[in-house]
Order: C-alpha cells, then structure tokens, then sequence
C-alpha cells in the first residue's frame, strides 16, 4: 500500500506539531511556501524553447500525472520506461522528479517505483477548473495554493447556508479565514452571532468577534481579514476557552466529496483547528459542519486522502448537499470522526 | 530602491560628507525595520514580513489628515488622484473615500494593473471596506492603460514606502513599484511639473541624509509623517519614463500592463 504522503522533502519550513498526537502545543504555520506555483502560471511564463530540457519533463510529467482518472493509484512507469517516453537521460529525468516529490505530487521510493500523491493531484486537477470561477486574491491574486478563493455563485451559496435550520440556531460560529466565507462571517455578524475566525495561518491566534456589539457601519469591514483585528477579541490556543461551545462550522475548501469529505490547502489548518477546539470540549462530532464550494470543486471520486473534518452540509451555487442528513440523531451511519493526521 | 536586475550591484557608491552610499542602505534598512516594529500594524496575510508589504502604523491617521489639507489634493481642479495599495495609506484612502474623492490605484503588485474607485458609487457602511485592499477590488473598476490616457492628469500621487531620505529619495527592500507606476503614467503624458508626489512614512523612516538618485527613482516633493511634512524642492526632477532595457529580468516584465504600454508606446512612434 502506497504510504500516506504530508511533507514531503527537506525543505519545509512548517514547524508542524500535532495536538492530536501530543500535548496541545501553539502550532506556527508559516505562510511561505517552498513549493513552486501551480503549473500552469510556470507555463504561461516559461517562453516556449526557452526552459531547460528538465523543465519540460517536469511540465509533461505533471500532465501525464493529471490526465490519469482520479482513482488510478498505480504507480508510474518505471524510470527506463519514463526515460524512453520522455527521450532523455536518467540524470535529466531524475532532476524532473525530484521537482515534483519538492513539490508534493510524487514520491520516489526506491526499489518500489514512483506514486502519486492523490491529495495533491486532486488538489492541482481542482485548480484547473476553479481558476475559471475563482475570484483573485488581494494580494495572491490567482495562486490558489496560497489561499482558499471566493466564486462566482458564491452570493448563492451564501444564501443556501442561512436558510439552514442549523444556521439559524446557531449563536456562536465558527468561521475558516477563507475568501469564499467572508460573506457568511457578514452575515453571522450582521446577526448579531458570536463568530470565531482564526487569522490567516494562524499567525495571529484566533478572534473573536461579537456581532451583537458592532455597528452596522463596521459589519463589512469587521468581516473582512484586513479588518477584523480591529473589531474583535484575539485569543491564543489558552484563551479559546472563552468563546464558548462552537455550534455551527462554517469552511470553504479546495475540493470535497459528495460523501462530506473535505480537501483543504494542504496545511491542515481546519484539522488542526478542529483538534485544538476538541481538546478543550468546545467542539464535538456532533457540531454540524457546513462548507462552501463551488461546483467544479465537487469530486465524486473515491480518493485515499487525509482529509479533515467530514462535512454535514455542502452548499454550492447551485443547491446544498445533505450529507449526513440530522445531526445528533442516533443513526446506523457511522459516527463522524476525525482521521488520526499522520 | 528602484527597479533592479536581479543580482545587479546596486548603484554606484558615492561617498561624500554628509553623502550615503548605496552600500549603507542595508544598515538603515535593520536599523529602521527594527525601530518600525514598534510602531507597525501587522499585514493581515504577510504579518510582519516588511519585505512583502508596506505597514501601517502608530500614526498614520496623523499623516492622512496633512495630505487632506494639501493644495495638490484641494486644489486640484478636475486633475485626478493617484494612490498606492501601501497599509499606511489605508487610512487616507477610507478619508478620501468618505470626501467623495475618487481615485487610481494599482492592484498589489501591480498584478491585475491600474483600477479606477468612484467614490460616490460607494454606500456609508462600506467606506472603510473599500479602503482596504480586500474591499477595493469588490468596489473599483479596473481601467486599461488606454482608457488612463484619456483622463486627465494626476495632481497628487500618494505613495508609501520602507525608507527616505531628506532628498526626497525613497530606498529600502522595496521593489521599485511605485517608480515603475510614475514612470508609466509619465508615459501616458499623465504626469507634468505640477504633479505632487508624497511620500506617507513614520518618522523613523525618515533618515536625515543625502541619497544618490539613480535615474529612475522619483524623488519625492512631500514627506508626510504624523509629526510633520517636509517640503523638498525637486525642480530638477527629470520626466518620468520606462527604461526598457532595465524590464528584462524584473518582476515587471511579466506584468499585464507592461505589454500593453509596448504596444501603446510602439503605437506612438509610428
């Protein structure tokens, strides 16, 4: 069985420690990335003839890994195969590998072959299609591995969420720092919710803001990252106790599954979160968990992926997915849990 | 500062009484940095990483109030505003924003080019939204650089930055973004001798030392701190312009708005 891949490489600078699996520690995300940028901004700026030959393998060894249906698992050709495919040497077309396992698509094992990581391509085939939806970053503009992006439709979306009975009754919400929610975090406040957002990569704790105390002159600007910090509480992993019991999540996503799995960036951020807020009793399976997509990050594929929270509720642009019909009802489905992060 | 081939020495050194030379600008860049941390406001995606952004910071509100009162801005006519995407001008912008003043600004980066905010097109509730940068692009309407021209001239381009000197000359890891939009905008004949330009810094930005101007720095003629404006006479200040022969290599050169103005300036000549 192909072995579960998460950094992959050694140059990540993501000092990860894992509440699950320890002592509930501050865990510092940094926002760099050592990966490069997704492949296609690579190619619109790489001159065609102009790339060095390695370059190139790199770009149609990624292309050959994406046009693979979803649920191939097997590994790649062997590297004589690879190298008579591509017409190079072996140095040439290790260097092309060694790229892509930097980057997180691949891994190289010796003696076994070389895999794909699912994660990642499934991550990387659902970018292709979102940059046509996704609404470009402030500041990342259209590097999607930077940030999870709001889309067109996600006016609708948003308002499928609040005709939720499960949002309706929710007083304290928490909210993923992602483009695609702010929306939501508006219209939690605007309701006078308690809402709890983490800063983007967590470099600045969690804050809380209290929407029943701001004026509805700084609803906007308190939903938005830029401005938050100035409306609401910051609370470190030790303060988060003062939020209170979570009722409702609310999460964008860069792909789920219609049976409520959540592919997130990469980072693990909402795992993370969730973990961090389960240890201290303020989160249980029972919370139901909504998230934001878009249709095109819809996968039906079965992917072995270690993925997040399940999700109870997808709302899209078009309808919302019940996933796990009533939550908290005794049922003979399988009690949502977390996957243990390896 | 200004724009750099990669691994191109900077400058020439001058060194002079009372002159810096470029090779001192790292020093300053430590020492100012480590004084700005005490007075900046964190980026809400780049923290504190001053190399990505511009900060705001302890006063900024100060610095907006004296650009409000200036000639440049109240004086203007139908001449337009230019500013720059910095934190420290977020401020400025939400005043600008609630006045009815509307304004130019590129993109971070200048990634997506230039855009357009017509102020009176936003309600009350959202005028500090549209003032940060999250909020401008729901709000602002990009403009090509073609459709710039047709506008009229700027009478005030508001800048920030990491460093300047007492003549008007801004260095530090910056990336010579606000010198590239002078230079385009002069190409457009979007700029004269009664353009202002200000410079929005905190006082430990301000390093009371002669720089060396390379040609395509723009000194500045105002530099606006919470406690004080200082006025600096740059009647020599050349026109601005793109030095083509310095894109290649740069993060400009792959910049959208690069190639329109090439096909706009090859337009011109023939």
């Amino acid at each position: 069985m192909p072995p579960e891949l998460t950094q992959v490489g050694t140059e990540s600078d993501h000092d990860v420690a894992h509440p699950l699996v320890g002592p509930l520690t501050f865990c510092r995300y940094s926002y760099r990335r050592i990966w490069s940028k997704v492949p296609d901004v690579d190619a619109r700026r790489e001159k065609a003839g102009d790339q060095p030959l390695y370059s190139r393998v790199r770009h149609e060894l990624t292309d050959m890994v994406l046009r693979r249906a979803l649920d191939d698992t097997s590994p790649l050709p062997p590297e004589p195969r690879l190298m008579e495919i591509f017409a190079v040497s072996r140095g040439t077309l290790r260097r092309a590998i060694d790229d892509l396992v930097r980057e997180g698509l691949l891994s190289a094992e010796q003696g076994r072959g070389t895999f794909v990581n699912q994660e990642e391509r499934l991550r990387r085939v659902v970018w292709e299609r979102l940059k046509h939806v996704a609404i470009p970053d402030s500041r990342f503009d259209r590097d999607l591995r930077e940030f999870v992006p709001d889309f067109f439709g996600s006016e609708e979306a948003t308002r499928r969420v609040m005709s939720l009975e499960e949002w309706t009754s929710a007083s304290r919400v928490f909210c993923a720092p992602d483009n695609s929610v702010e929306r939501l975090r508006y219209e939690a406040l605007s309701a006078g919710k308690n809402v709890l957002v983490p800063t983007y990569g967590l470099r600045r704790g969690f804050i809380h803001l209290n929407g029943s105390v701001l004026s509805r002159s700084d609803l906007r600007h308190a939903a938005s990252l830029d401005g938050m910090e100035l409306y609401g509480v910051v609370l470190g992993p030790g303060d988060l106790r003062r939020f209170g019991n979570v009722d409702l999540i609310v999460t964008g996503a860069t792909a789920a599954t219609s049976d409520g799995r959540h592919i997130g960036g990469g980072q693990r951020y909402l795992a993370l979160e969730w973990a961090m807020l389960e240890r201290l009793g303020l989160v249980s399976t029972a919370v139901p968990v909504v998230a934001l997509v878009h249709e095109c990050q819809l996968v039906e594929e079965v992917v072995e992926a270690d993925h997040d929270c399940l999700i109870d509720f997808i709302a899209t642009n078009s309808r919302v997915i019940h996933v796990w019909g009533s939550t908290g009802s005794a049922s003979n489905e399988a009690p949502r849990s977390l996957r243990r992060i390896v | 500062m200004g724009i750099h081939r990669v691994g191109e020495q900077r400058g020439t050194p001058i060194l002079e009484e009372n002159r810096v030379s470029r090779v001192d600008t790292e020093n300053y860049r430590e020492r100012i940095w480590t004084e700005l941390a005490k007075v900046a406001r964190p980026d809400s995606r780049f923290h504190w990483d001053f190399s990505s952004f511009i900060c705001d910071f302890e006063g900024s509100e100060e610095c907006s109030d004296r650009v409000l009162q200036m000639d440049a801005l109240t004086k203007r006519g139908d001449r337009r505003v230019f500013i720059t995407p910095d934190n420290c001008l977020e401020d400025l912008r939400y005043k600008l924003i609630s006045r009815g003043v509307s304004f130019v600004m590129t993109t971070y980066g200048i990634v997506r080019g230039f855009y357009e905010l017509d102020s009176s097109k936003i309600p009350a509730s959202d005028h500090r939204y549209a003032a940060t940068l999250d909020g401008f692009d729901r709000y602002a309407k990009p403009v090509s650089l073609d459709q710039l021209r047709k506008g009229s001239p700027f009478s005030l381009l508001v800048t920030g930055g990491s460093a300047v000197s007492s003549n008007g000359v801004r260095f530090g890891k910056g990336h010579g973004y606000f010198d590239f939009e002078w230079a385009i905008l002069s190409e457009l004949g979007l700029t004269d001798k009664s353009s202002v330009v200000v410079d929005v810094v905190h006082d430990c930005q301000f390093v009371n030392e002669v720089m060396p101007a390379e040609r395509h720095d723009v000194a500045v003629d105002w530099v606006v701190t919470p406690t004080r404006s200082i006025h600096i006479d740059q009647t020599t200040r050349q026109r601005g312009q793109v030095y083509w022969e310095m894109v290649p290599g740069t993060e400009f050169e792959r910049l959208d708005v690069v190639a329109e103005l090439r096909a706009l300036t090859k337009e011109n000549q023939t």
